[in-house]
């Protein structure tokens, strides 16, 4: 890549496809949005690149995978497994989703039964033949598959990362008559044969469709190549769930690694920009943030102590995806949630939610009470500053929406309001706790990095009941996801289950690891790191007490299990420190590092904020008072204030209680030091 | 019941908070936990009660466990309101009694009295509890899960009694629990995983007291309760009145006593129901019977169920209900009774027998019979791999029943129990067995307008000699199908000893030969309607 390329973020989104866009040339940064395409996500995609032309490195978040996942709208996609096994992908677990509801069923499979097909091998636990693989019975099957028009298929053979040459023999079949191939032991080496073959059926399920969609919008970049005047280039490549991104030949094989690109995005940008502004006081500084994006219908949470964190945990749309994912927390509250009364006499805001469409009861289309009419209500959000004013809120519409609603327990729609705000919060609450406190961890450690549409008039209040001195947002909250992607290293991972124990020699570890360094080094550099400088080697291990079942991922170190039984006493309060314990997994994370974007530091400018004031107008907070309003975009570095006071951008809105301080640091970063809880305080 | 009046928005925020307790207590459990019952399974349940021993709030993890937490906690106040040592802060009470506040022996309830005063007569302000089912607790067959006679057989019983007194573990009693069982180290680990999950619940509940107030707390502990006690009132209103009968059977209980009555009569009222189970069996000689514990679970599942409502797990939902178990009855059995499958099978029959009830009532929500039963393994011997013993317990899926408007699922586990299977790669690395086939058991479910899901065929390979036992149902009576739909196919348990395959009891002890196959073949569900009639065999009138 040229170092005077243009670098593009981009980040599909439900309403808007987000750009940002870095020249190195002018060392700016700027972001525009364009309307998402539903149909064909690739038009708003082409649309917003024709206007910026040059040489161009372009990460792309991608929600292809991800819908296709969502809404059944992958390849044809069939299964070859070991004899005896075809159903293991519908047994799953055998447990069903919800305990007191005799109607709710488990996630169908990707693969029906018709396509679930088995072939004779064995292999056990030490990796041993009991059967060898019945190569004949291969010319079968692809006769079957070219007669059912199947286009994908996902080869998952019992222990087969311990022994890879059966699935390596159908594979290479498979791919010679043509069939999209996606293999178990390629994809995830893991035990564990139904999270495995889960994990490597959504591969085979969405990656043919992210296939197609990468062949169009490379094709139209050289078209417009050809077609312009300027020599230009385009790189295009992919964000991945784990924060890095990878070329797009390596994500048309391996669609599910970008299945939630999106808010890996988000957790990098929130990252990145609590770093930039940790290094304006001290350069050195840990970083240690929660990541909070609360939207319209889910909240997003993600807690990075020193780095971002990953999963290997994760289960979409009801099917486990057992390949590492920035560990990010979903909940099914955000500003459009629906306040109700349930029969009991409580007041209950979500799960459902208004939307986009119809809406808020404020958006002028429903009379659903939402949290946004809440908001409204208590004059924290006035109707004709949303959006920069392109969308005017109906304040009388949200306040008929609560006074309905506050009826049916004896409350004004004041009142009623002020309840949605306090339940609608203990929800974010509960989520930040799963994610901080459940995990071992103390939440007056981090800084609260909120982003996403609606976290602005919850964000501060919410670090306040969790004890956090600090929220940052930044001034391109609402494109952080798309900032995250253009900053975004490559990163690939590896790993493999080993089942040692943990006192064997260190050498022994190092011969499991070897393999996996030298293909990962081997790997990024096809990518064009071609400096050690800039690439790092992470190895990590999977540990557990023998006889455990799940592991704890700590650095491999000479202190490893000193490390494990620390982990271990952080996370379940105890530790067994003379247990015999066992490596599960070794893990490698191998890291191109980017050269970050150089943002310029701007001078500190007077404390005063007052040209940035607009007027002052009635909040609600335990009583109503006169509050000022400031214009977002008009704050200068250097500013401080002090609450109460609301800040209006055009992407989101912000409040300070009384007692809490914002200043505005070198980079537009709003800091606000969160004041201290006041006792047993509900609203 | 005084109806205070308590603020809708503190309530929502309460229920909240109580149940995060509860689940935050079950993740440190089943992660730190090794039996793989707990940890794989997740067969355990975690709760918090108030001061007085009713129950606030509950995780959803297991039915079986439901009414029969607040007994456990019932159990150490009776225990503790005559024994000189009475409660104090720091003490934990572990108990597995049947009769005294347990369900069946592998079930380890640990609970930790709560106390916000440090003075000495103080009583506890609250108390937190769990229960996990153990891979072993001693008695005549690894596993503990036998086909006994008397309870004795089945395990070491542990009363009400302090494993840990004022911070202090009692060495003696954990050593005389370790010293009875086959698997001491495996228990060790987990009593510290129970033992830890009681400890976070207690420090959450603490933080909760210290923001919000002791009073406060405690006055939506209550709230709570009458919120919930209304919720299910006002959903028993939309049944109709009348009173509803229903008979089904157990097939055996281990030792010959085949067909096995559990009958009901629920009688729906204006806002409350009774639920009587007069004429059902009485105790047995096998290990079927239900402690009372264990039918309240059966009751409240169902309930819980037709509320159809997302309401808080606690004592109250049992409120408006009475429940008549005769005693010394299948229902309600009495010491020396041997209630291992009790826990674990009549349940399930139970459940049967009410849902048919109330499919009278309600015919448009309550589905056909599902497997009824949980399809209990054992199988225990010498690993000499790793030379030492071994006890692996698993429970397998099977077909559910059809609903009123679509099929049953296939292949998962059905009412009382929610338990996932161990994963073949796992079960391997652990013990010597090595799993042949794991498939759905194709068209075993029960025809009608819709079907009724398949169960499952688990063929385990034994690679050692082994002992097995087995505590299995629906092997002779088929569950049910509803208005007009068939019933799903029994299931069938057999051996298959070089090739040759012989049948086996649905209950019993056997002794099988290193690289015998133990095949289990779990019941489909019962189907719902009429089956379709093709057009041409429609019949002209």
């Amino acid at each position: 890549m040229n170092s005077n390329s243009l670098r593009i973020g981009i980040d599909i989104g439900g309403t808007f496809t987000d750009f940002v866009v870095y020249d190195p040339r002018l060392q700016a940064l700027r972001t525009f949005k364009l309307l998402t395409t539903a149909a064909d996500p690739a038009e708003a995609v082409l649309k917003g690149l024709r206007d910026l032309c040059g040489n161009r490195r372009i990460v792309h978040g991608s929600t292809v995978a991800t819908n296709a996942l969502l809404e059944r709208k992958g390849a044809q996609t069939a299964l070859i497994t070991t004899r005896g096994f075809r159903d293991v992908l519908q047994i799953g677990r055998q447990n069903r989703p919800a305990l007191y509801d005799l109607f709710s069923d488990p996630s169908a499979p990707l693969v029906s039964q018709t396509w679930r097909m088995e072939i004779t091998e064995r292999v056990d636990y030490r990796g041993t033949v009991l059967t060898s693989l019945a190569r004949d019975e291969l010319t079968g099957l692809v006769q079957r598959l070219r007669e059912g028009a199947i286009e994908s298929v996902a080869v998952s053979l019992l222990f087969s990362f311990l022994h890879p040459e059966h699935e390596q023999h159908i594979a290479r079949h498979l791919r010679e008559a043509g069939f999209f191939t996606s293999v178990s032991h390629e994809i995830l080496p893991e035990y564990r044969e139904y999270e495995r073959t889960s994990t490597t059926v959504v591969n085979a399920y969405v990656s043919p469709i992210l296939d197609r969609y990468l062949a169009k919008v490379e094709a139209a970049l050289n078209i417009s190549r050809t077609g312009s005047e300027i020599e230009q280039t385009a790189d295009l490549r992919i964000m991945q769930s784990n924060g890095g991104s990878i070329r797009t030949s390596e994500a048309r094989q391996s669609g599910v690694r970008c299945i939630v690109s999106g808010p890996a995005g988000g957790v990098v940008g929130a990252f990145h920009v609590a770093q930039l502004a940790a290094s304006l006081k001290n350069p050195e500084a840990l970083v240690n943030i929660i990541a909070f994006d609360m939207g319209g219908t889910s909240t997003d949470v993600s807690l990075c102590k020193g780095a971002i964190k990953s999963t290997s945990e994760a289960t979409l749309a009801g099917l486990p995806i057992r390949i590492p994912i920035i560990d990010i927390h979903t909940v099914g509250a955000g500003g459009g949630s629906i306040a109700s009364i349930d029969a009991g006499g409580a007041l209950r805001v979500g799960p459902q939610s208004a939307g986009a469409d119809p809406g808020p009861a404020c958006y002028g289309h429903s009379l659903l009470a939402t949290v946004t009419d809440a908001n409204v209500v208590l004059g924290r959000l006035p109707g004709e500053y949303f959006l920069d004013g392109k969308m005017i809120l109906d304040e009388d519409r949200s306040r008929t929406a609560l006074t309905a609603i506050g009826q049916l327990i004896e409350l004004n729609a004041v009142q009623t309001a002020q309840g949605v705000i306090e339940v609608v919060n203990t929800h974010m609450e509960r989520a930040l706790r799963v994610i901080s406190v459940e995990r071992g961890y103390d939440p007056a450690d981090f800084t609260l990095v909120s982003f996403g549409g609606a976290s602005g008039l919850h964000a501060v209040e919410l670090a306040r009941r969790l004890g956090m001195p600090t929220v940052l947002i930044s001034p391109f909250a609402s494109t952080l996801s798309a900032f995250g992607m253009l900053i975004a290293n490559t990163v690939k991972d590896y790993s493999l289950t080993v089942m040692l124990r943990g006192d064997v020699s260190e050498s022994e570890i190092d011969k499991r690891f070897d393999p996996l360094v030298d293909k990962g080094l081997h790997e990024i550099r096809e990518d064009g790191f071609a400096s050690d400088n800039n690439i790092t080697i992470e190895r990590t291990l999977d540990v557990r007490y023998q006889g455990q079942s799940f592991e704890l991922n700590v650095p491999f170190t000479h202190d490893f299990q000193r490390d494990f039984h620390d982990a271990h006493q952080r996370a379940y309060g105890y530790a067994r420190p003379g247990a015999v314990t066992e490596i599960v997994n070794v893990r490698v994370k191998v890291t191109g590092h980017e050269t970050p974007p150089h943002l310029p530091i701007k001078e500190m400018e007077s404390q005063d904020p007052s040209p940035a004031w607009i007027e002052n107008r009635n909040v609600v907070f335990e009583m109503t008072e006169s509050v000022p309003f400031y214009q977002g975009e008009c704050l200068r570095p250097g500013n401080r204030l002090s609450g109460p006071a609301i800040i209006i951008r055009s992407d989101t809105t912000i409040l300070l209680d009384h007692g809490d301080t914002a200043s505005v640091d070198g980079y537009h970063n709003l800091i606000i030091q969160v004041s201290p809880s006041r006792q047993g305080g509900l609203i | 019941m005084s109806q205070i009046s308590y603020d809708p928005i503190r309530l929502e925020v309460f229920k909240y908070l109580f149940a995060g307790i509860a689940e935050e207590m079950g993740v440190v459990l089943r992660k730190s936990a090794y039996s793989p019952n707990i940890k794989e399974r997740r067969d355990y349940s975690c709760a918090l009660f108030n001061g007085a021993g009713a129950m606030i709030s509950q995780a959803a993890h297991i039915p079986v466990h439901l009414g029969s937490m607040p007994l456990s906690v019932a159990a150490v106040i009776e225990h503790a309101s005559h024994s000189t040592t009475g409660i104090a802060p720091g003490d934990i009470f572990i108990l597995n009694d049947p009769f005294r506040g347990g369900t069946h022996l592998p079930d380890i309830t640990l609970v930790t009295p709560v106390f916000i005063s440090n003075t000495p007569d103080a009583a506890p302000y609250s108390f937190v509890a769990n229960r996990a089912h153990h891979s072993d607790v001693g008695g005549m067959m690894p596993g503990s899960m036998p086909v006994a006679r008397e309870i004795f057989q089945e395990g070491l019983i542990i009363p009400p009694i302090k494993l840990v007194s004022r911070g202090e573990v009692n060495q003696a009693v954990m050593d005389l629990i370790l010293a009875n069982v086959r698997t001491p180290e495996e228990r060790r680990g987990d009593l510290f995983a129970q033992m830890a999950a009681n400890g976070r619940g207690a420090s959450r509940l603490l933080e909760m007291v210290s923001r919000y107030g002791s009073n406060m707390v405690n006055s939506y502990m209550q709230g709570l309760l009458q919120y919930t006690e209304r919720m299910v009132r006002h959903s028993l209103q939309n049944l109709p009145k009348g009173v509803y009968h229903f008979t089904d059977y157990m097939d055996d209980d281990g030792l010959g006593h085949q067909h096995i009555p559990i009958t009901v009569a629920v009688t729906i009222n204006a806002d409350s129901a009774v639920v009587d189970f007069t004429g059902s069996a009485p105790q047995q000689q096998g290990s079927v019977n239900a402690v009372y514990a264990i039918t309240l679970s059966a009751v409240y599942y169902v309930f819980r169920c037709m509320v159809g409502l997302d309401i808080p797990n606690n004592s109250a939902c049992l409120a408006p209900i009475t429940v008549i178990a005769p005693e010394r009855s299948i229902v309600n059995a009495m010491p020396p009774s041997p209630v291992a499958g009790g826990n674990v099978e009549t349940s399930q029959r139970i459940v049967d027998v009410l849902l048919g009830a109330l499919a009278q009532a309600a015919p448009t929500i309550v589905p056909a019979a599902s497997q009824g039963t949980m399809n209990n393994v054992t199988i225990g011997g010498w690993d000499s791999r790793h030379d030492k013993p071994f006890a692996y317990y698993e429970t397998i899926g099977g077909g559910m029943g059809a609903r009123p408007d679509r099929d049953g699922a296939d292949a998962v586990h059905s009412h009382m129990t929610n338990t996932l299977n161990t994963p073949a790669e796992a079960l391997e690395y652990s013990y010597p067995l090595r799993i042949e086939r794991y498939e759905i058991r194709a068209a075993t479910g029960g025809l009608g307008h819709f079907k009724g899901g398949s169960g499952i065929r688990r063929d385990v390979r034994v690679l050692v000699d082994a002992q097995v036992s087995l505590l299995t149902e629906r092997r002779l009576s088929a569950p049910y199908g509803l208005d007009g739909g068939q019933p799903g196919a029994p299931g069938e348990n057999r051996l298959i000893r070089n090739g040759v395959e012989q049948p086996l009891p649905a209950k019993g002890t056997i002794y099988l030969n290193a690289n015998d196959i133990l095949s289990i073949r779990t019941p489909g569900g019962g189907g719902f309607g009429e089956q379709d009639q093709t057009p041409t065999t429609v019949p002209s009138s």
